[in-house]
């Protein structure tokens, strides 16, 4: 027997010869035989269909016929396909784009820590976008040791170390942890294992590090011996005991860590002592909270704790706040999501209207092209074609196209998702990338695609499927015109598409208008001609004499360079999020209850003021006469005078500063260290020579007469002339790191710019489009006016007058839907109302010209239309 | 041919299955031409709908089929019934008995 699968086909040829055998015994000739058996089946075929269809999965194979038909009707309007597809892309795209950031930043805040939900980080006083680390290590310990809501309490304190011991020394960014920190988290160490509890408190036996993958791979070569080695950080050894896995950067969202130690290590990694004294605060806390504790349980209860202990202690926690406030991941005051969390979900608004917009543009396109597919579909609903079978027919095809938009979408984000990174200027902060296609975006995309495609599908296929079978038959093809409702509805796609790219481009606007604001205003310093160069000298193994002595150095060599005008030295540069802040008492100041005295503190060498050309109001800068030897003194500006001593004389007053007592001696302007966008806040400055912290970086700003850049080589020679082993990082003009401080403005600007410009080719396109078709649908019409003597004018007007209207309709829908949206935006605007009537009014007018155009395109074809052939062409 | 009439709508199942009872194993001209004989010719079976009936009662599992070789040794395609195929001749026969008997109470002369 032959393995061939026999069918249906075999049956019935079975059942013919069966028959026909029949008939032959009954005594008809073979041919007749035949034919009669033939006759009384019915035709083969039919019943082949029959049986068919009442097959199990008879409707996949319907289902697949119609994908086999949508599949040749849109090689066959290439074309179409291509426009659509693309318009479809570029919606998608933008929001794959979108979120594709906001899942690796606010939905997948610990890249390798799977479960988040359930951990808060813990922060002490007002929230801010820029808090300093909470809490003391002692604090902490109390805390952990005495909560119920919280299994538990991790803390970390991160910053440069130096890798040592090596060729060239490098910076990585480190961390100093609890020992519970890895098990906490959930993450298991590939190679190795993670802290043990008592190398978190005791020193001895504490010398022990957890790499990183990266410095694994880069660093060690990926050595799998390299657990018990010993690596050198700050010029201390500590033994590998552990390698992370390779997804996992540390727990602040955005930045990239890649050693851990244990923090009773703090003395030999940063020459401090702080897990020892209970007033250092210097720890970031991550909690996870129980199963069943909800956060504000939690939150009452580490309050509750916490004001026990600063009870007991009260000398530590006078000069700050103590309430405890908890929050999820997602919206973290640590990293990066404390400034995502406003702007992504704003973007993914924007994106979504811009999808809405192309659906719109494909729905109309899908209209008009519909039009022409009447005679088809007329002969296939009068051929018994179910109006079910036509709807079906149609949403698949807009499903393929959907689809084929979400595909090419996905290919434009797998480029676009890494390009968050790029709005970062130069610098050394230790960004992670890890923005990417993931899952959950491919599974968005998907999802949209279809949805998408029954968005734009649904209507067409609705209105195509109840054609009157009859007076379409009847119809000459070439006289077909839009039917009053067709029309009506063609008209309002068009109004939204106006409307939809007039919201996208007013947004657009003010984010772009906001962002010049921000640029243009004065930040208090002058950034051009200014170099920075960064260099870190405790690791190099300076103490705080010889590197108040080498800073001198520094400065006396590099003032004698040429073309120097002037240079000085600080622990910070200005709008890159490199400002300290310190705890203050301020003479005669009673702060509120809960207020926090945090406040910005900057340490800068003698002649600061003058090379940032920051203006000293009253008093003096810092010379190089103030030493530890002299009185300390300090400079504040305008703003905190204004806010702790108003209408005060701010020289001769007193600021405590942890043990020091600061006399002010001069006062000066505003500048703005932190984003251009936020109002001047207090700061505090110190002199270098009398302040100086060894576990900060120093930068040198030097100001030139020409190009900075041009300074860099010379500036590095001089240092290295200094001290040959010292590393100098950073190197750029203060105009480019300075960049940092626009950076969510460029990116919301940027974005929902294109956005708005994409928006607006649509809409184009759109009202072009329908425009084009009516004009061409009513070549009769125009040609008979022609003929009866109107003027080449009059139609043109006809024409554009039609496409105006809607303009005009679309404008002031979409003014009423800007007017509404914008209003959420109001937080995110610099210097610009959020109804800014220029930003209005010129979005208006352009769109209103870009209209004008694309209607002025198939009127003066209308005019040009020889009445003749028009009226002949039927 | 014109006394004729067609398979009466929901009928064909049972008649197939009864057919299929009574002569064991048969291809589907077979029932096909048994079921027009019982009837006495006053049936007339519309092979469109025969197959396509055949087919729903093996996908519901009352019949099930193999090839084989007819009386005239040609190669067709048997159906042969399930037990599922007999408990629901019995099934449907009851239903069929029973609705007979009340519409005969409707048309019977003493009813009146």
């Amino acid at each position: 027997m032959t393995k061939r699968r026999e069918g249906i086909g075999d049956e019935l040829r079975a059942h013919i010869d069966a028959h026909v055998d029949d008939n032959i015994r009954a005594g008809m000739t073979p041919d007749e035989a035949r034919r009669q058996a033939l006759i009384a089946l019915g035709g083969v075929d039919q019943v082949k269909e029959q049986v068919r269809d009442s097959r199990a999965g008879a409707w996949l194979d319907t289902v697949v016929r119609d994908c086999r038909f949508a599949l040749r009707m849109s090689r066959k309007n290439s074309g179409f396909t291509v426009v659509v597809v693309l318009t479809l892309a570029l919606g998608i795209a933008a929001n794959t784009t979108v979120l594709s950031w906001i899942s690796a930043t606010l939905l997948n805040p610990i890249p390798g820590v799977a479960h988040t939900s359930d951990l808060v980080t813990v922060a002490r006083g007002d929230r801010s976008d820029h808090p300093s680390p909470p809490f003391s290590y002692l604090d902490l310990r109390d805390l952990s040791e005495r909560t119920h809501t919280f299994s538990g309490l991790l803390g970390y304190h991160e910053d440069y170390m130096s890798l040592t011991g090596v060729a060239k020394p490098e910076r990585i960014y480190g961390a100093l942890t609890t020992a519970n920190y890895f098990d906490l988290l959930g993450v298991r160490p590939i190679l190795g294992r993670a802290f043990l509890p008592e190398e978190g408190t005791s020193r001895a036996g504490g010398a022990v590090i957890v790499i990183g993958y990266t410095v694994w791979q880069n660093h060690f070569a990926g050595d799998p011996q390299i657990v018990g080695k010993t690596i050198q950080i700050n010029r201390h050894p500590y033994t590998v005991i552990g390698v992370a896995p390779r997804d996992f950067n540390g727990c602040k969202t955005g930045l990239r860590t890649d050693l851990w130690i244990p923090l009773s290590m703090d003395r030999d990694v940063w020459e401090s002592d702080r897990p020892a004294r209970r007033g250092s605060f210097w720890l970031n806390v991550l909690g996870k909270l129980r199963p069943g504790v909800t956060k504000n349980q939690a939150q009452a209860e580490l309050n509750l704790l916490m004001r026990g202990i600063a009870e007991r202690f009260p000398e530590d926690h006078r000069d700050s706040p103590n309430e405890i406030s908890l929050d999820p991941l997602w919206r973290s005051p640590f990293g990066i999501n404390v400034y995502l969390y406003k702007i992504l979900p704003m973007l993914l608004g924007l994106a979504g209207v811009l999808l809405l917009l192309a659906c719109a543009n494909v729905a109309s396109l899908l209209l008009v092209r519909s039009v022409g597919r009447r005679r088809e579909i007329a002969i296939r609903l009068g051929m018994g074609a179910s109006r079910l079978q036509i709807i079906r027919q149609f949403l698949i095809e807009s499903l393929l196209l959907g689809l084929l938009g979400g595909t090419a979408a996905i290919v434009i984000t797998v480029w676009t998702s890494r390009s968050l990174v790029d709005f970062f200027p130069p610098s050394s902060i230790p960004l992670t990338n890890g923005a990417h296609i993931d899952q959950r975006v491919l599974f968005v995309t998907i999802a949209v695609s279809i949805l998408a495609a029954l968005i734009f599908g649904i209507l067409p296929a609705l209105r195509s499927s109840s054609l009157p079978v009859q007076s379409v038959l009847k119809e000459e093809t070439t006289s077909v015109s839009l039917t009053l409702h067709k029309g009506r509805l063609l008209s309002g796609l068009v109004v939204a598409q106006i409307s939809l790219s007039l919201v996208l481009l007013v947004c657009a606007g003010l984010f772009t208008r906001s962002l010049q604001k921000a640029q243009q205003s004065d930040p208090g310093f002058e950034a051009s001609h200014l170099l920075l160069a960064s260099y870190e000298l405790s690791p190099a193994g300076y103490t705080r004499a010889t590197s108040v002595a080498f800073n001198r150095q520094v400065l006396s060599k590099l003032s004698a360079l040429p073309g120097v005008e002037s240079v000085t030295l600080a622990d910070f540069s200005p709008l890159s999020f490199s400002i300290h802040t310190d705890y203050l008492q301020i003479e005669g100041y009673v702060p509120q209850p809960h207020e926090s005295m945090e406040i910005s503190r900057a340490i800068v060498g003698p002649n600061y003021f003058r090379t940032l050309r920051t203006s000293v109001i009253s008093g003096r800068e810092f010379t190089e006469a103030d030493t530890v030897d002299s009185q300390l003194v300090a400079v504040v500006n305008q703003a905190f005078v204004d806010r702790y001593w108003p209408g005060e004389d701010a020289i001769g007053k007193q600021v405590t500063d942890g043990p020091g007592r600061f006399t002010i001696v001069g006062v000066a302007r505003n500048a703005k260290y932190r984003l251009l966008t936020y109002p001047a806040e207090p700061v505090i400055y110190l002199p270098m020579y009398q302040a100086y912290r060894s576990t900060q970086d120093t930068t040198i700003h030097l100001r030139t007469t020409g190009d900075p850049r041009a300074m860099a080589s010379s500036v590095e020679e001089t240092i290295h002339q200094l001290n040959r082993e010292l590393p100098l990082f950073n190197v750029n003009p203060l105009s480019v790191t300075m960049q940092l401080g626009t950076l969510f403005g460029r990116v919301a600007a940027t974005f929902a710019g294109s956005f708005g410009l994409l928006a607006m080719l649509l809409a184009a396109v759109g009202i072009y489009g329908v425009v084009a078709y009516s004009t061409r649908q009513r070549a009769r019409e125009i040609g008979i006016r022609m003929a009866l003597g109107a003027e080449k004018s009059g139609i043109y007007r006809l024409i554009v007058g039609q496409g105006f209207r809607l303009t005009l309709t679309g404008l002031v829908v979409g003014t009423a839907l800007a007017l509404a949206f914008t209003r959420l935006l109001k937080a995110q605007l610099f210097g610009v109302s959020e109804t800014d009537a220029i930003t209005f009014a010129s979005v208006g007018l352009l769109l209103a010209g870009v209209a004008l155009l694309a209607c002025h395109i198939p009127a003066r074809r209308a005019t040009r239309l020889d009445p003749m052939v028009a009226l002949r062409y039927e | 041919m014109g006394n004729k009439t067609d398979v009466w709508q929901g009928t064909l199942a049972l008649m197939i299955l009864k057919t299929i009872e009574t002569l064991g194993p048969q291809h589907g001209y077979g029932i096909a031409r048994r079921i027009e004989q019982t009837s006495g010719h006053k049936l007339l079976v519309n092979y469109g709908t025969l197959y396509p009936a055949l087919l729903k009662l093996e996908q519901e599992g009352y019949v099930k089929s193999s090839w084989g070789l007819s009386d005239n040794n040609r190669k067709a395609k048997f159906y042969q019934l399930t037990r599922s195929g007999r408990k629901q001749i019995e099934r449907e026969a009851r239903e069929w008995n029973e609705t007979t008997a009340i519409l005969a109470k409707f048309l019977s002369p003493d009813e009146a």
